[in-house]
Protein backbone atom coordinates (compact mmCIF):
# COMPACT_ATOMS: atom_id res chain seq x y z
CA UNK A 1 0.00 0.00 0.00
CA UNK A 2 1.46 3.31 -1.43
CA UNK A 3 2.08 5.80 2.03
CA UNK A 4 3.49 8.85 2.63
CA UNK A 5 6.10 7.91 5.42
CA UNK A 6 9.22 8.22 3.57
CA UNK A 7 8.40 11.90 2.28
CA UNK A 8 6.93 13.12 6.01
CA UNK A 9 10.45 11.63 7.75
CA UNK A 10 12.78 12.83 4.72
CA UNK A 11 11.05 16.13 5.17
CA UNK A 12 12.03 16.04 8.94
CA UNK A 13 15.27 15.20 8.59
CA UNK A 14 14.79 11.99 9.95
CA UNK A 15 16.59 8.45 10.04
CA UNK A 16 14.53 5.62 9.79
CA UNK A 17 16.61 4.64 13.27
CA UNK A 18 15.13 8.08 14.79
CA UNK A 19 11.93 7.78 14.00
CA UNK A 20 11.37 4.01 15.00
CA UNK A 21 13.49 5.07 18.38
CA UNK A 22 10.33 7.74 18.73
CA UNK A 23 7.54 4.83 18.08
CA UNK A 24 8.95 2.45 19.96
CA UNK A 25 9.58 -0.08 16.94
CA UNK A 26 12.71 -1.05 15.16
CA UNK A 27 14.30 0.62 12.60
CA UNK A 28 13.48 -2.72 9.92
CA UNK A 29 9.55 -2.08 10.58
CA UNK A 30 10.05 1.60 9.59
CA UNK A 31 11.76 0.15 6.17
CA UNK A 32 8.67 -2.42 5.84
CA UNK A 33 6.13 0.28 6.72
CA UNK A 34 7.62 2.86 4.10
CA UNK A 35 8.49 0.32 0.98
CA UNK A 36 4.53 -1.19 1.73
CA UNK A 37 5.58 -4.41 2.76
CA UNK A 38 4.42 -4.09 6.26
CA UNK A 39 0.87 -2.36 6.74
CA UNK A 40 1.31 -1.15 10.22
CA UNK A 41 -1.73 -1.54 13.21
CA UNK A 42 -3.85 0.66 13.25
CA UNK A 43 -2.39 2.20 16.72
CA UNK A 44 1.00 2.26 14.84
CA UNK A 45 -0.58 4.08 12.28
CA UNK A 46 -2.41 6.43 14.69
CA UNK A 47 0.97 7.31 16.28
CA UNK A 48 2.60 7.80 13.16
CA UNK A 49 0.27 10.59 12.18
CA UNK A 50 -0.32 12.08 15.38
CA UNK A 51 3.99 12.55 15.34
CA UNK A 52 3.69 14.49 11.70
CA UNK A 53 0.86 16.18 12.63
CA UNK A 54 -1.38 15.02 9.38
CA UNK A 55 -4.13 11.71 9.33
CA UNK A 56 -3.79 8.04 8.64
CA UNK A 57 -6.05 8.83 5.86
CA UNK A 58 -3.61 11.10 4.40
CA UNK A 59 -0.58 8.92 5.49
CA UNK A 60 -2.26 5.33 3.46
CA UNK A 61 -4.19 6.80 1.01
CA UNK A 62 -4.53 4.09 -1.77
CA UNK A 63 -6.30 6.30 -3.71
CA UNK A 64 -3.48 7.88 -5.94
CA UNK B 1 10.73 15.10 19.07
CA UNK B 2 8.69 15.36 22.17
CA UNK B 3 7.93 13.34 24.93
CA UNK B 4 4.29 13.45 24.06
CA UNK B 5 5.54 11.63 20.29
CA UNK B 6 6.95 8.73 22.18
CA UNK B 7 4.74 5.42 22.26
CA UNK B 8 4.83 4.94 25.53
CA UNK B 9 5.20 0.79 26.01
CA UNK B 10 6.56 -1.50 28.76
CA UNK B 11 9.51 -1.90 28.40
CA UNK B 12 11.27 -3.18 32.33
CA UNK B 13 13.29 -6.31 32.42
CA UNK B 14 11.59 -7.51 29.13
CA UNK B 15 15.28 -8.12 27.18
CA UNK B 16 16.20 -10.20 30.36
CA UNK B 17 13.09 -12.56 30.66
CA UNK B 18 14.33 -15.00 27.70
CA UNK B 19 17.64 -15.22 29.01
CA UNK B 20 16.49 -15.52 32.55
CA UNK B 21 14.36 -18.71 31.46
CA UNK B 22 16.99 -20.00 29.81
CA UNK B 23 18.77 -20.10 32.57
CA UNK B 24 16.10 -21.43 34.78
CA UNK B 25 15.40 -24.65 32.22
CA UNK B 26 19.47 -25.48 32.59
CA UNK B 27 19.30 -25.97 36.59
CA UNK B 28 16.29 -27.82 35.74
CA UNK B 29 18.32 -29.76 33.59
CA UNK B 30 20.75 -29.66 35.97
CA UNK B 31 18.77 -30.51 38.79
CA UNK B 32 17.27 -33.78 36.53
CA UNK B 33 21.03 -34.59 35.79
CA UNK B 34 22.05 -35.10 39.22
CA UNK B 35 19.13 -36.62 40.54
CA UNK B 36 19.35 -39.30 37.67
CA UNK B 37 23.19 -40.06 38.56
CA UNK B 38 23.95 -38.41 35.42
CA UNK B 39 26.39 -35.47 35.60
CA UNK B 40 27.37 -35.16 32.34
CA UNK B 41 23.50 -34.55 31.02
CA UNK B 42 23.08 -32.31 34.27
CA UNK B 43 25.92 -30.10 33.74
CA UNK B 44 25.74 -30.68 29.89
CA UNK B 45 22.66 -29.28 29.70
CA UNK B 46 23.16 -26.27 32.06
CA UNK B 47 26.19 -24.91 29.92
CA UNK B 48 23.79 -25.46 27.37
CA UNK B 49 21.37 -23.45 28.10
CA UNK B 50 23.82 -20.46 29.79
CA UNK B 51 25.18 -20.26 26.71
CA UNK B 52 22.28 -20.08 24.58
CA UNK B 53 20.89 -17.20 27.00
CA UNK B 54 24.48 -15.29 26.80
CA UNK B 55 24.36 -15.34 22.45
CA UNK B 56 20.62 -14.77 22.72
CA UNK B 57 21.25 -11.47 24.65
CA UNK B 58 25.05 -10.81 22.86
CA UNK B 59 23.59 -11.06 19.34
CA UNK B 60 20.68 -8.41 20.72
CA UNK B 61 23.11 -5.67 20.13
CA UNK B 62 23.35 -6.61 16.47
CA UNK B 63 19.99 -7.89 15.32
CA UNK B 64 17.15 -6.00 15.49
CA UNK B 65 15.55 -9.14 15.10
CA UNK B 66 16.64 -10.05 17.90
CA UNK B 67 16.47 -7.36 20.07
CA UNK B 68 12.72 -7.17 19.39
CA UNK B 69 12.37 -10.76 19.73
CA UNK B 70 13.70 -10.04 23.71
CA UNK B 71 11.98 -6.86 24.23
CA UNK B 72 8.41 -7.28 22.81
CA UNK B 73 7.99 -4.13 21.79
CA UNK B 74 8.09 -4.02 17.80
CA UNK B 75 4.65 -5.02 16.87
CA UNK B 76 6.07 -6.39 13.27
CA UNK B 77 8.59 -8.41 15.15
CA UNK B 78 5.76 -9.98 17.19
CA UNK B 79 3.66 -10.59 14.12
CA UNK B 80 6.33 -12.18 12.87
CA UNK B 81 7.07 -14.57 15.70
CA UNK B 82 3.27 -15.30 16.09
CA UNK B 83 3.46 -16.39 12.57
CA UNK B 84 6.43 -18.77 13.11
CA UNK B 85 5.26 -20.09 16.39
CA UNK B 86 2.00 -20.92 14.29
CA UNK B 87 4.05 -22.99 12.28
CA UNK B 88 5.53 -24.24 14.27
CA UNK B 89 2.87 -25.47 16.01
CA UNK B 90 1.40 -26.77 13.18
CA UNK B 91 4.06 -28.84 12.06
CA UNK B 92 4.61 -30.58 15.51
CA UNK B 93 0.46 -31.37 15.18
CA UNK B 94 1.30 -32.67 11.82
CA UNK B 95 4.10 -34.87 12.53
CA UNK B 96 2.33 -36.11 16.50
CA UNK B 97 -0.91 -36.93 14.01
CA UNK B 98 1.58 -38.88 11.08
CA UNK B 99 3.09 -40.76 13.76
CA UNK B 100 -0.49 -41.63 15.59
CA UNK B 101 -0.89 -43.65 12.48
CA UNK B 102 2.28 -45.27 12.30
CA UNK B 103 1.90 -46.26 15.65
CA UNK B 104 -1.78 -47.48 15.19
CA UNK B 105 -0.49 -49.55 11.62
CA UNK B 106 2.13 -50.94 14.02
CA UNK B 107 -0.27 -52.42 16.01
CA UNK B 108 0.51 -50.41 18.99
CA UNK B 109 -2.51 -47.88 21.28
CA UNK B 110 -0.96 -45.01 19.67
CA UNK B 111 0.22 -43.80 22.78
CA UNK B 112 2.31 -41.70 23.54
CA UNK B 113 0.88 -39.53 20.43
CA UNK B 114 -2.91 -39.56 20.70
CA UNK B 115 -2.22 -37.93 24.22
CA UNK B 116 -0.37 -35.28 22.50
CA UNK B 117 -2.69 -34.71 19.77
CA UNK B 118 -5.70 -34.48 22.63
CA UNK B 119 -3.13 -31.95 24.69
CA UNK B 120 -2.68 -30.16 21.24
CA UNK B 121 -6.62 -30.26 20.20
CA UNK B 122 -7.98 -28.93 23.90
CA UNK B 123 -5.07 -26.27 23.78
CA UNK B 124 -6.60 -25.03 20.75
CA UNK B 125 -10.24 -24.98 21.83
CA UNK B 126 -9.18 -23.43 25.20
CA UNK B 127 -7.26 -20.64 23.57
CA UNK B 128 -10.22 -20.44 20.79
CA UNK B 129 -12.39 -19.42 23.50
CA UNK B 130 -10.08 -17.49 25.75
CA UNK B 131 -9.83 -15.65 22.65
CA UNK B 132 -13.36 -15.01 21.94
CA UNK B 133 -13.94 -14.23 25.49
CA UNK B 134 -11.37 -11.15 25.38
CA UNK B 135 -13.51 -10.17 21.98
Amino acid sequence: MQNTVRSLRVQRGLSQGDLGAALAVSRQTINSIETGRYLPSLPLAMALARYFETTVEEMFDDEE
Amino acid sequence: MTRNDTVRTRRSGARWLVPVVAALIGLAYLVAGLVAGDEVFGIGGLVLMLGLGGVLLLLSGRSETIAGLLDRRDERINKLDADASLFSGMTLVAAVLVMFVVEIARGQDGAPYYQLGALAGVSYVVALVHQRLRG
